[in-house]
């Protein structure tokens, strides 16, 4: 079966870590704000930001909800504090709570996840606009690519160090970095609601997905030669179908064009100005 | 692979590995009169920065805005410095007639020696340079008072043909600035800077030239490029080490003229280059 290519780790990291500094220095902005949620993503990308500009220069927010997990909160404060990171508790339970009772989301699990994922988006831009700083996104590639993310809700950030890294490599830049094992070696979740895990919804593991989607994605294997190569049939159907019907989330927004003068068609700029 | 030291009566010549920003001219502006600085006082004659150096490269429409005419009172700095130190810049070149050309000044004892358009412009894959500029009409040797030079901005050395050209028409070394977007992979230095390596060691020995390799480094836009400027000549030697990858950094290499006339002279390929049989692949082709 074919594999994910090897990357040298290290590398990538001192990349990633320049690219968040770049990115700050061209802002104008102080800092970044970074939502800590126990897993892995957010520790790797907090790890790049602090190395980047330095740990005093991130803020990290602890986001729990009413049904987080209490290992989440814990594990968030572990990854705060193997980076040396000042961590700020924000207790969205109460307003979402509320949110969920005015809009009649509750008991329904997917718009309450939603709801939350755009919570804690909510807040980290507001906390941003006191610093002044950078939202710092922490999705990686091969949720992107699977659509695996809430629009507008974890999926908007700043910038997006991970978004080009494959999860396999994020837990390698994970071990790499410091980040706690226990944070690293635990079962991914986007913990919205009790005992979810990103395999149980998914259907399958990153590590089993990882290289079909490369090979798809930036190989060109369409389904049938993937399965020549080996991959599980019922793997290839489950991720071929993600990558498809999620790919509207890859660029979020559609503008009508109605002149020639279309941002981003007909007039692409340098998204920050001369200084 | 060994470095050769300078010797005396060799010229010396800089190799300003930058990191530029897309639109931001005076922030570029000042990378340069810093590099410059650094060059003088590493003795440099000339000095070569990467491609679209002063414009920054993922500018996309912003070259509406930042093209420059070679009489734009923003290149008086850069020709106030060049009394001393001839200097090859990179910049959108805005055209008389319409249009902006991908291009590489060289200036020296404060005018502007010779221009040269980029002639491949890379359009496909993240690329899309066909859209923002017109392409170069001509590939000559450019001369100012230290040599004559064969001039090439980054893809147009991906043609081998270039070289080729150049090398025959007689030049004394060739000039290449980049800004070569890289991806990572499984080796320990970006994969694009491997690539050109491989490119320009491949042109120097094959066009018995010294290749002075000037790349930018840093993050434009999300992107991100790969640094490793280097000089290599005719025989595949190295004429310095090459930079890092990923840091703003100055190459300084010797450029000997009698050595590059001598082993051309014992090593004449470039002059036996058989055009006639170019002529005949091309024949009954439409140009």
């Amino acid at each position: 079966m074919r594999e994910l290519p090897s990357l040298d780790t290290a590398l990538l990291g001192e990349t990633l870590r320049r690219f968040l500094a770049e990115e700050l220095r061209a802002s104008g902005l102080a800092g970044y704000v970074v939502g800590l949620s126990g897993g892995v993503d957010s520790a790797v990308a907090a790890a790049l930001a602090a190395a980047a500009v330095g740990a005093q220069n991130v803020l990290a927010l602890a986001l729990p909800g009413p049904t987080s997990s209490a290992e989440s909160l814990r594990d968030a404060r572990a990854v705060a504090a193997a980076l040396g990171l000042k961590v700020e508790v924000v207790d969205l339970a109460g307003p979402a709570e509320a949110l969920a009772e005015t809009l009649g989301a509750r008991g329904d699990q997917v718009r309450f996840g939603n709801m939350m994922a755009r919570l804690r988006m909510v807040t980290l831009f507001d906390r941003a606009r006191t610093v002044p700083a950078l939202v710092l996104g922490t999705s990686n590639k091969s949720e992107i690519l699977l659509g695996y993310s809430t629009l507008f809700g974890d999926a908007a950030a700043s910038v997006q160090p991970l978004g080009d890294v494959w999860k396999t490599h994020v837990f390698a830049l994970g071990r790499l970095l410091g980040v706690p094992e226990t944070v690293v070696a635990k079962p991914p979740t986007a913990d919205l609601w009790p005992g979810q895990t990103d395999a149980g919804e998914l259907g399958f593991d990153y590590p089993a997905v990882d290289p079909l989607l490369y090979w798809h994605h930036e190989g060109g294997l369409g389904r049938e030669a993937l399965l020549a190569a080996g991959f599980p049939p019922a793997l290839v159907d489950a991720a071929l179908a993600a990558y498809r019907r999620n790919r509207f989330k890859w660029r979020p927004t559609v503008v009508a064009r109605v002149s020639a003068s279309c941002i981003n068609v007909d007039r692409i700029l340098p998204r920050n100005p001369e200084r | 692979m060994g470095t050769l030291a300078p010797q005396p009566g060799d010229l010396v010549v800089a190799l300003a590995q930058i990191a530029t920003c897309p639109g931001q001219l005076r922030h570029n502006l000042a990378r340069h009169l810093a590099a410059v600085e650094d060059a003088r006082a590493a003795g440099a004659h000339l000095v070569v920065f990467p491609e679209l150096s002063l414009s920054g490269y993922l500018l996309a429409h912003g070259v509406l805005e930042h093209a420059l005419r070679l009489d734009d009172p923003r290149l008086d700095p850069l020709l106030n410095a060049s009394r001393d130190v001839a200097l090859l810049v990179g910049l959108p070149l805005r055209e008389p007639h319409g249009g902006v050309s991908n291009a590489a000044v060289l200036l020296e004892g404060g005018e502007v020696r010779g221009v040269h358009r980029k002639l491949y412009l890379p359009t496909y894959g993240m690329f899309d340079e066909g859209r923002y500029f017109v392409p170069g009409p001509r590939l000559a040797p450019i001369a100012c008072a230290l040599g004559r030079f064969g001039i090439l901005i980054c893809e147009d050395a991906w043609h081998l043909s270039s070289a080729v050209i150049l090398a025959h028409a007689g030049v004394d070394a060739l000039l290449v600035l980049a800004g070569g977007p890289t991806e990572l992979d499984g080796g320990g230095e970006p994969a694009g800077s491997r690539r050109w390596h491989w490119i320009m060691g491949a042109t120097a020995v094959t066009t018995v030239s010294p290749v002075f390799f000037a790349n930018r480094c840093g993050w434009e836009e999300g992107v991100l490029f790969g640094g490793r400027s280097w000089a290599v000549d005719g025989r595949g030697t190295s004429l310095a080490a090459p930079a890092p990858a990923l840091d703003e950094a100055l190459v300084v290499a010797p450029l000997s003229l009698a050595a590059v006339a001598r082993t051309r002279t014992l090593i004449p390929i470039p002059v036996a280059e058989r055009f006639d049989l170019w002529r005949a692949a091309l024949g009954g082709q439409d140009a």
